[in-house]
């Protein structure tokens, strides 16, 4: 049995949905201006960077077994960066970074 | 009797059928349904021997342009479920699929074939297939527009790749089939599932 799980930040990031460690958001802010969006800081577990999403959709817990390995086909064909695990819930499909 | 022989007994000619066909005429059909048959096995064994064993092959189109692939790669066909993108995945990625409670990736067969036309918006998955693979410890789900069926081939129906193909794409094919009285491109699992 497991037991493990994690607190994610759910962002849309105009593509799909992103999900963020909480505990290692420092803080969400809006942006202003025309673009809008928001801009979330990261870095209180790890090293500091900023993201840029469309929106910030809340948050989810997410279980160990809801949690897969990111699918090697493709690991292989993403640029930048690359997410660490996908969450798989009946509903939605997160991208864990 | 000696094999051969004629046959000196008339006695068989005064007898007559009820169906009207002597029995002699009855006697020679069944000995070339006979013949028919066992030159019918004679032949496969014959065709078995000279190509190896048969492929089983699935067929499947994108448009009218049919492709095949060695069904032994072939770990299901499915229907588009909702395919979740992923940004900064390379064009010919659609995205992820839930697959029975697992992660699979889909991409899109034309731009794996085609990579050059990336300016293209997205594939619509409306009423399309999704024919997944597995090679080498990889899996991934190919979007097809439809998927005909599984026929068995010979070995040495496989001919190479036809040499007009660009070598870039000539890599994703194992060669090609007469299948259905039509040529289809037989991908290689291994090529396709690679970048």
């Amino acid at each position: 049995m497991t037991t493990g799980s994690v607190d994610l930040l759910v962002v849309d990031d105009g593509e799909a949905l992103r999900g963020y460690d909480c505990r290692d958001v420092v803080r969400v802010e809006e942006v202003v201006g025309e673009a809008g969006g928001y801009l979330v800081r990261l870095g209180r577990l790890g090293s500091p960077r900023d993201v840029a999403c469309r929106e910030v959709l809340g948050s989810v817990a997410l279980s160990a077994r809801e949690i897969r390995p990111v699918p090697e086909v493709l690991r292989e064909r993403v640029t930048g960066e690359a997410p660490w695990a996908v969450g798989l819930t009946e509903r939605e499909i997160y991208l864990l970074y | 009797m000696r094999t051969g022989a004629v046959n000196t007994n008339f006695e068989v000619f005064d007898m007559v059928s009820t169906s009207g066909i002597s029995p002699l005429d009855e006697a020679r059909e069944e000995l070339l349904r006979e013949a028919s048959i066992e030159a019918q096995a004679s032949g496969r064994e014959k065709a078995q021997e000279e190509s190896g064993p048969a492929r089983s092959l699935l067929v499947f189109f994108l448009g009218a342009e049919g492709f095949a692939v060695d069904l032994a790669h072939v770990r299901k066909v499915l229907r588009p479920a909702r395919i979740a993108r992923v940004s900064g995945a390379s064009p010919e990625v659609l995205g992820l699929m839930n697959c029975e409670g697992e992660v699979l990736c889909v991409l899109d067969l034309r731009r794996v074939l085609s990579p050059g036309k990336e300016t293209a918006p997205p594939a619509a998955t409306e009423g399309k297939f999704v024919v997944v693979l597995r090679h080498g410890g990889k899996e991934a789900g190919f979007l097809v527009d439809t998927v005909r069926d599984a026929t068995e081939h010979p070995a040495s129906s496989v001919h190479p790749v036809l040499d007009s193909i660009v070598p870039s794409r000539a890599r994703l094919f194992e060669g090609t089939v007469a299948c259905g009285g039509q040529f289809v491109g037989l991908l290689s699992p291994s090529a396709c599932l690679n970048p």
